[in-house]
């Protein structure tokens, strides 16, 4: 008999929605309250929340509205406006809603996106330098341009912390004090930071939990949570969150409570984007093979080492230290990358590699270099899903099934080898 | 003059052995540098003969294992020469950060098949404020330090000024033969400029440069076959080499290239450096200069869709070739903006696409063919 698993829900995830809603309301309301509102590529936006402006937050909004279900129809709307199916899907999601609020074509409320005062461009890619360029010749919008390097190797570090902190300290900040006609509030960036480390210290011990064999909590349920540590970083109820949550693991933990009923069969490093858009769907597809996925790298982008945060120092240089130093920035890029995955497979006792591949985003560099190598040191399968985080026209999901059934038969097969357990 | 010709395409179509000569011949080592951004002249300067790297010739296999079918044909290509080992005869190969896509390639190379020499840069996009100077220049100094040491000797000054001389000589003999084929369209083929250009990337500098000294002259006298043609530009192919075939396409259908806004064309050699007292620092500025745009670093005041006008109207041009390299994000994203200003210019634009691996010649046939009835019939 076939056996029959599901997803263990956590009682705690329950409260980010209302969390996240707020924020997109508060932002998509600012305009009402005569607040200032900033668009944001790459993590800059924490300048603009120091200033008391509405910052969106690219990677965050276009996950917000994918994971809402309107991601489709504003791809749409950007099709229609002659915007290129092979280009990013978060980009081509903002051009979509630039486009439709221009035109004053009709779109989901909650999912509207207000024109900005300035849009921050943290350049990680060409695309994000393309969507400033847009927005100024579309809105006239003033464009702070920052590059934010993603590092080649661990021994950059060095040389791109200067870099990025004297483009905060030249460029950013004086056009966010001319925007907002006042000088740069350092101590609201510490307030935020103080928050921000305390969250992600709580979240830190949450992350231990996935170690422990079965785990009681999924990856899905982690993505769910990430909100904290990124967008919505320095709100305060962030920190009684992730202690929720982590009395809730705890007490799983203790009575042994898997996340994935009636037993944790596979544990899975999930590499790549989380499929924001598709979540729910690829949580079922994952679920019925009893499989969870426990580590991957996105998720551990967040702020990984709040220990290094220093909020009472200078808050720029603290703040740059978390990106590089603190490894946030990097894991997906090859060799930094592969260090973390080499870490993790032993410690999370990872049996089998589900690497995700959005087609439209490759900032996640050589993964079939990356699990071709790990497959053969950690003698655990590995597989490449091609899809996409947001664009549901960039995959099909009858060869994901097929492949996905090819991988789980070769851990099944492989179970009694299991060194894990 | 054909004979001259003839080395340049050979090169340009099969870059391998002639490469691979060279550095027999010289006993010199050769150094790849990705294609676009790289100041090629500190690599000249140390006595390396810098290339440029280029898609290959055949179809991409065993680098499907490595790089996804996705991504666009030059990186695929060039990992899969590597794979293959068609590339051992490069002693160094010097990398940056550019587009996504290119950004794939140097750590699957590193960690697959390391060459003897290897160098990562980053060269920042084009925004405004000292601190993308001053760190441009930092990363040049990082560059000559590596160079000098894989060359086992100090770039100098003079050494450097000299390259730089050099450089603008080739720069400046490229740009007559450009102005040569605005005054007379026609007088050299597409696939010819083509080849003349890639082949400036291929060989030592100064060899290039006697060459096109030689060639310049008799291409004057050769007879322009434009009468009655289309004039058009051609853009696209970011970084890598349009097929020929295209090329031929296109005039087959009844039209002649009077300029171009591709990178292995005008794109190449725009720009001079100016020697002086801070070499790297002029190479800097010719690095930070706006024009052409370039869509993988973004300047958003400066807009690739206008300058595209700007050269359709300065050369007479009744419309322009897009050559759109599939999965080539940076292209992708500006063309539905490109094709706007086009539009709303009242100016004919046609996208082919082009792939590493295929040309789909009919098909491409027809467009072209119903482009050129589409301008006639405007006219
Ligand atoms: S291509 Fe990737 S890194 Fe660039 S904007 Fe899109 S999702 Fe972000
Ligand atoms: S710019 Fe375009 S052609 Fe060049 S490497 Fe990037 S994707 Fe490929």
């Amino acid at each position: 008999m076939v056996q029959e698993f599901k997803l263990n829900r956590l009682e705690t995830t329950r409260l980010m929605g209302p969390m996240v809603d707020k924020h997109w309301k508060e932002l998509r309301t600012a305009k009402e309250r005569g607040e200032k509102v900033a668009w944001c590529s790459g993590v800059p936006f924490i300048f603009a929340y120091a200033m008391d402006m509405k910052c969106h937050f690219m990677a965050g909004y276009s996950a917000y509205c994918a994971g809402r279900k309107a991601g489709e129809h504003v791809l749409e709307i950007a099709d229609s406006t002659g915007e290129l199916p092979d280009t990013c899907s978060y980009h081509r999601m903002h051009m979509g809603m630039a486009e439709a609020v221009k035109r004053g074509i009709p779109v989901r409320e909650d999912v509207v996106l207000p024109i900005p005062d300035l849009m921050i461009a943290g350049r990680v890619c060409p695309e994000m330098s393309h969507y400033a360029e847009a927005l100024y010749r579309k809105f006239g919008i003033q464009v702070a341009g920052i590059e934010v390097t993603t590092p080649y190797q661990e021994s950059d570090y060095a040389v791109l912390e200067p870099y990025l902190e004297r483009q905060f300290k030249e460029i950013l900040i004086p056009t966010m004090e001319e925007i907002c006609g006042k000088p740069f509030d350092y101590d609201h960036m510490r307030e935020i930071l103080r928050v921000l480390k305390k969250t992600a210290t709580i979240r830190n011990d949450c992350l231990e939990y996935f170690k422990k064999v079965p785990s009681p909590w999924t990856l899905w349920d982690y993505g769910v949570s990430l909100a904290p540590v990124i967008y919505l970083m320095g709100k305060p109820e962030t920190i009684p969150y992730y202690e929720k949550l982590r009395a809730e693991l705890e007490e799983r933990s203790k009575n042994n409570i898997p996340a994935i009923l009636p037993e944790e069969k596979h544990r899975v490093f999930w590499d790549g984007w989380l499929p924001w858009g598709f979540l729910g769907h690829f949580s079922r597809k994952l679920t019925s093979y009893g499989a969870n996925p426990i580590s991957g790298r996105y998720p551990w982008e967040m702020f990984p080492r709040p220990d290094l945060i220093d909020p009472e120092g200078d808050p720029v240089h603290t703040f740059v230290k978390a990106l590089y130093t603190g490894t946030m920035l990097g894991n997906n890029m090859a060799k930094p990358g592969l260090s973390l995955i080499d870490k993790i497979i032993p410690e999370y006792q990872i049996d089998g590699l589900i690497f995700f591949t959005a087609k439209s985003c490759r900032i996640w560099k050589s993964q079939l270099t990356i699990l071709e190598k790990m497959e053969r040191k950690y003698g655990i399968p590995g597989l490449c899903l091609e899809a996409d985080m947001a664009d549901p026209k960039m995959f099909s999901d009858a060869q994901i099934d097929t492949r996905l059934n090819a991988f789980f038969e070769v851990l099944e097969a492989r179970k009694e080898k299991r060194r894990w357990v | 003059m054909e004979k001259v010709l003839s080395r340049f395409m050979e090169l340009s179509t099969d870059p391998y052995a002639s490469v691979a000569k060279w550095k027999e011949d010289t006993g010199k080592k050769i150094i790849g540098c990705f294609p676009m951004r790289i100041p090629e002249e500190i690599v000249h300067a140390s006595g390396m003969l810098p290339v440029v790297m280029w898609r290959g010739n055949e179809a991409v296999t065993l680098g499907h294992s490595y790089v996804h079918n996705f991504n666009c044909g030059l990186t695929r290509s060039f990992i899969d020469d590597v794979m293959k080992e068609k590339l051992d005869f490069m002693d160094g190969m010097i990398f940056y950060r550019s587009c996504l896509q290119a950004e794939e390639v140097p750590s699957t190379i590193e960690l697959n098949a390391p060459p003897r020499h290897f160098l990562y840069l980053y060269l920042p996009p084009l925004y405004p404020g000292a601190v993308f100077r001053d760190f441009l220049i930092q990363q040049l100094k990082r560059m000559k330090e590596n160079i000098e040491g894989w060359a086992g000797q100090e770039i100098t000054k003079d050494a450097l000024n000299n390259s730089i001389e050099v450089y603008n000589k080739n720069r400046s003999l490229l740009k007559r033969l450009y102005e040569l084929r605005k005054r007379k369209p026609g007088t050299i083929r597409a696939r010819e400029m083509l080849a003349i250009v890639h082949s400036s990337m291929l060989m030592d500098k100064e060899e290039h440069s006697k060459l096109l000294e030689s060639l310049l002259p008799e291409l004057e006298n050769r007879e322009a076959i434009a009468d009655g043609k289309v004039r058009v530009i051609l853009t696209g192919g970011l970084c890598q080499t349009p097929h020929t075939a295209i090329l031929d396409l296109i005039e087959e259908a009844g039209m002649v290239v009077v300029d171009d806004d591709i990178y292995i064309g005008s794109r190449y050699f725009a720009n001079e450096v100016t020697p002086g007292d801070d070499p790297l620092g002029s190479l800097a500025d010719r690095y930070m200069k706006k024009i052409p745009p370039d869509p993988t670093m973004g300047d958003w005041k400066t807009l690739w869709s206008d300058y595209m006008v700007d050269k359709v109207r300065e050369n007479n041009a009744k419309g322009m070739v897009s050559l759109l390299v599939k999965f080539c994000p940076p292209h992708l994203c500006y063309y539905p903006d490109i094709k706007r200003t086009f539009d709303r210019e009242g100016i004919p634009e046609v996208m082919i696409e082009v792939e590493h691996e295929v040309v789909s010649v009919e098909q491409t046939r027809t467009r072209l063919q119903a482009f050129v009835e589409v301008i006639k019939g405007g006219a």
